[in-house]
This record gives C-alpha cells, structure tokens and sequence, in this order.
C-alpha cells in the first residue's frame, strides 16, 4: 500500500497519507513530514524519543502530535523513521519514536495546520488523512 | 463554487462580492480584470469570503491584488475586527508572526559596486545562514530571548549590534510594547534560541539591488534614494519561534473556540477568541513578542550585512542605512472613523503591508510630509518596489499588497524548470545567485509567482499606495 502521496497546493504542501489502523496512518504521516524535510543524516546512533499528547479529537490529535514532533525535528535536529504506539485513543497518543541526529534539512516546514484536515475510514483496512503543512 | 459573475465591479481596481446572509460584511477585492480570473483559480476569495464571517468584523473583508489560497484566511488579507465585540484570530495572522521587509541604503552607484558585487554577495552568504539545521553557532540563554521578546530589535542595537537611527527606521521601533515573554511557551523559546540572525528558506531572501527607477522625485530625495543606487533587500520574519506562538495558541484556542466561547466559523484554522477575554490578550501579548522576536532578527542580519559590506570593500565601506522595516503579517490597534464614529479595531494583516500615510503620529518625523516607506519584493530575479502611503489608503485601512503572490505549486515549479535553468537565466541577466539548494531555487522561480509590475499597478492605481522607485536585483541570496 502507498504510504502517503503529494497533491498540488498553490503555496503550501498538502498530503494524502493512507494507513491500514489508525497507528499506522499516524506513523506514515510521520514518515510523510520528515521525507518531505530532506534531510542529511549525520550518523548511524539511533536516539529514542517519547511522546505524550492529549487532544481535543482525532483531527486535532494528528495535529498535534505531529506539531510534537516537528518541534523535536527542529530543535533537537532529528529525523524520526519508526513510531512506536503505547498508547493510542482518539484524544490520546503515548508513543515513542525513533531517528537520526541531520546535519541539515534541504527543506522546512513552518507548521501543520487543522485546514481542511480530513481523516476518515475509506474501507475496511483503509484510513485515509488529508493534511496541509505551512512551508 | 465562486466566480466573476458573484462580484460587482466597484472601478477598474476594485471589486465587490455584497454581504449575504452567512457574511457579516462585504469581501472586497483589488485587483484588475485580467488577475481576479488569475485569483479565482484557487481558493483565496473563498476562504476571504470566510474572513467576512468572522464576529466583529468591520467595512469589508479585503483581499489584495497578490492574494493566494492559504489557510483561514487567504494570504494577501486585512481585516479591522471591532474591539468591544470582536475576536482575534491567530490563524488570521498566520505562522510566520512579522514576516517583513528591510531595505538598506548604500551611497554608491552599480558602477562603483560592480567589481566588489561577487565579493560582497559571497560574504553575505557565509555571514547569514538559513538556519535549517545549522542555526548560528551559539545558542542564547532563555533570559536573552526574553529580553529580545520585550524589546525587539532595541535590545540588538542596545547590545552594540546596531545603530540608534535603526530603531527610529523601523515600524513601531521595531518594539511592540504590550508584549510578554511570559505567554510565550518555552517550545516557542527554545526554537529561537538559535535563529537570531537566520534568514529561514522558502520565499525569504536576501538581495543585493539597484534603483533602477524614481517614479516621484520628490518622495524618492526625502526617503534617500537615487538612480542606480545599491540598496540591500531583507525578507524574513520571526523564524520558529513565531511558527511555535502560532502553533500553540491554535492548539489552545480550538477547543475553547468551539466549547466554551461558542464561535461558529467556517474554518477551524482561525481558532479565534474574543479579543478583550484572558486568552486573547495572552496571545495578543505572545504575537507582539514573536513579532518583536521578528524585528531583532532583521536588524541582527543587518548587522551581518554590515559586517559582509565591510570585509568585501575594506576602506571603502561607507554607511549603510535603513530606509524603513515593515511587517506583512501582523495584528495591530488602530484607529479608523467608521461610522462617523472614531474607532478602535483590531487589524489583522496576513500578507499585506502597512502603508500609513503623510502626517501619521506612528511614522517618523522625516517621513511625516512623505507618507511611511512601504517595502514590496516581487519573485526571484524580478523588481521589487518601494511604495509610500497615501491618505487614500484609508479605503483598505491603510494596507496594501506584500509581494507577488504564487500562481503555482512549488511541485509543479520544479516540473516545469530546474535550479541550474532558474539560475542560467538569472546569469544571463548578470544576476549572481548564492543558493543553499538547487531545489529552492527551482521551487522559487520567477514563473511561479505572479507578475510583480501588474500587482504594483493595481495597488498605485487604486490608492492604495503610491509607487516611488523600482529595484532590479544584481544578486540573489537564499537559504534552502
């Protein structure tokens, strides 16, 4: 199954990222982000991070917890490849995830954004979310 | 789905969509015939149309002739929202806080430039980083970023990094005084402790240019600029840590929009709270910290700039002043007679430009006969402008346009050129280009954007702003 594909946008990136559970639409919206910041790995270590969000619903939790984590990719200059879910609930994610310290990005992102965010059940084993990142 | 015939032509530059049921106001448009069909092609008189739903709302919603599809509402908006009633929206002022323009003035012509032009971009270059990932080498203390959220750009030239005469060039003197570091999260904190003097990627530049017109003689003598003069452009704003101001707020807001303050709009990404209630003074008081975080950074890279000017041309270095640095994404109190009635609102600015006009109190004394210096950078490679305001502009509370506006994905830019086309092309022009990725530079090709001269038309025809002088690049500075 395709993990996520681009769509056109005038001035920001837009994603279709698709997932068999609902975990795993989370963990390749992940990928999504951090493909889209092209980065340069730096070394091999692999470093291990936690994550805790609580939300409002489900849209706002993707939001969120992605939010979470390009607030680490960009301070801790980090580029995360796995997701591990602990814990995962329409208002609650506890996960960890796993990456690479970067040397640089060859792009950025601003933000995620909650327009036009869509996250519905297409069949069964299919979750399809739509996501517009501020770059 | 929108279309022209929704609109009612008010003149050449203007059109109208009339209030309906679901609108609290009319959406206006400036723009000419031939690039409102441009603008219908996406979604940006849509989500302007959403803008005028918004509580408190005052006059028109309004769009700019260099509008395109964003997220709330379109970039290239101003809004005036009523104080005693209205919201605030952080989604309405966008992530990037204080996005603005510096332009700096030299006292030489090309010619005496020419042959330091490489030199000077190559040192630039080296001096700026964009900050993806190599932010400056040292980080600052959490207690410096406070100070800087409290005293923008004065506490860099306090610091030694700057000229007195700085400040004076910068709007609200590149300090907005309500702002608290203390209700901006320390995410937001963290994320600016290396980026005071980055420049970021995208649209955000730097160039190296000339005059290379004076369209009002007299307004172009007082602002200090001359024929062929070399100035330097700086397009940036206030880096992660305005993104994170934004990022939290929305997060916050959401839910108290939708649950406790029961704000119905069409759009989750406005996230907006009543002004005058305890959440939205805190990000009013956050946002003016970002935008303060903004103005330090511009005038952190003018002295980088400085220092570059200085390394390529040893004793030949003279001066380099501000002519003015000007927000395009912003929420300020301003006053308006609406009504017959003197009135507070609160302007929200999303990729438009300030352009205050002759004999305003908040510009400075040497710009009071001429109207405040209003900074417009066209795409990559192509003119910029600097414009001034005029009494007129009051139709748009005193707003304008802030640049080209893209008319195409940055996907469907790289498919149709190539970086190493982009810059073969600049060259051909004897334009030097220093570019951190071949990719950016192909993402911010000229053929992406709209026409920079048909944008300036609309706005000096329609009285928005008067055109003063015209730039052409000589050299280009990127980050990614």
């Amino acid at each position: 199954m395709e993990k996520y594909k681009i769509i056109e946008h005038r001035a920001d990136l837009k994603i279709k990222v698709f997932g068999k559970t609902k975990e795993e639409l989370f963990e390749n919206a992940v990928l999504a982000m951090n493909d889209y910041l092209q980065p340069e790995i730096k070394n091999s270590k692999i470093i291990k991070r936690k994550i805790l969000i609580k939300s409002f619903d489900i849209k706002t939790l993707i939001v969120d917890f992605l939010s979470e984590i390009l607030y680490l990719i960009q301070t801790k200059k980090e580029t995360y490849f796995k997701t591990d879910f602990k814990k995962f609930t329409d208002t609650e994610i506890y996960a960890f995830i796993f990456g690479r310290k970067v040397k640089k990005f060859n792009e950025d992102i601003k933000a995620v954004t909650y327009y036009d965010l869509e996250i519905k059940q297409k069949e069964k084993n299919l979750w399809q979310a739509t996501i517009l990142f501020d770059i | 789905m929108i279309s022209k015939k929704d609109f009612i032509k008010i003149n050449d530059w203007l059109w109208e969509i009339p209030k309906n049921e679901k609108m609290n106001v009319p959406a206006r448009v400036y723009s000419s015939e031939k690039m409102l069909e441009e603008i219908l092609k996406d979604r940006s008189i849509e989500q302007l149309v959403n803008g005028t739903m918004l509580p408190g709302i005052l006059k028109y919603g309004i769009a700019m002739p260099d509008c395109h599809e964003g997220y709330s509402v379109p970039i290239g908006f101003v809004g005036a929202i009523e104080i005693s009633n209205g919201i605030i929206s952080p989604g309405a002022c966008g992530f990037d806080i204080n996005c603005g323009m510096k332009l700096m003035k030299s006292q030489y012509s090309e010619q005496e430039i020419k042959p330091y032009l490489e030199k000077i971009a190559e040192e630039i270059y080296k001096e700026v980083p964009s900050g993806l990932g190599q932010g400056r080498k040292n980080k600052i203390s959490i207690e410096e970023i406070n100070k800087i959220l409290e005293q923008g750009a004065k506490r860099i030239v306090n610091l030694g990094y700057g000229e007195k005469e700085d400040i004076e060039n910068c709007e609200a003197n590149g300090c907005l005084d309500w702002a608290d570091s203390l209700y901006v999260s320390e995410k937001a904190k963290n994320r600016g402790r290396d980026q005071v003097g980055t420049l970021g990627s995208g649209n955000h530049f730097l160039e190296i240019q000339k005059v290379e017109e004076i369209f009002d003689k007299e307004i172009a003598q007082n602002f200090g600029l001359f024929e062929n003069q070399i100035v330097i452009m700086v397009h940036t704003g206030s880096r992660g840590l305005g993104h994170q101001v934004c990022t939290d707020y929305l997060r916050e807001f959401i839910p108290l929009m939708e649950n406790k303050y029961k704000i119905k709009v069409p759009d989750r990404e406005f996230a907006c709270v009543p002004f005058l209630s305890e959440e939205g003074q805190r990000y009013f008081r956050a946002m003016a910290a970002a935008a303060n975080y903004a103005w330090a950074n511009r005038e952190m890279i003018a002295f980088f700039i400085r220092k570059a000017w200085k390394k390529a041309l040893g004793e030949k270095a003279t001066s380099l002043e501000i002519l003015y640095d000007v927000a395009h994404n912003i929420i300020k109190k301003e006053k308006y007679i609406i009504n017959n009635k003197e009135t507070e609102v609160i302007v929200h600015r999303k990729g438009s430009t300030r352009a205050f006009p002759p004999y305003n109190q908040e510009i400075p004394s040497k710009y009071q006969k001429t109207g405040q210096p209003v900074l417009i950078p066209g795409s990559m490679g192509t003119s910029s402008y600097v414009l001034s305001g005029v009494e007129k502009g009051e139709q748009s509370f005193f707003s304008t346009c802030h640049g080209a506006g893209r008319t195409m994905s940055r996907h469907k830019s790289l498919k149709a050129t190539s970086g190493e086309e982009v810059i073969k092309n600049l060259k051909s022009k004897g334009i030097i280009v220093k570019c951190r990725s071949m990719r950016g530079i192909a993402e911010e090709a000229p053929l992406a954007y709209k026409n920079i001269d048909e944008v300036i038309e609309v706005v000096h025809n329609a009285g928005l702003s008067k055109k003063v002088a015209k730039l052409t690049p000589l050299a280009v500075i990127k980050g990614e």
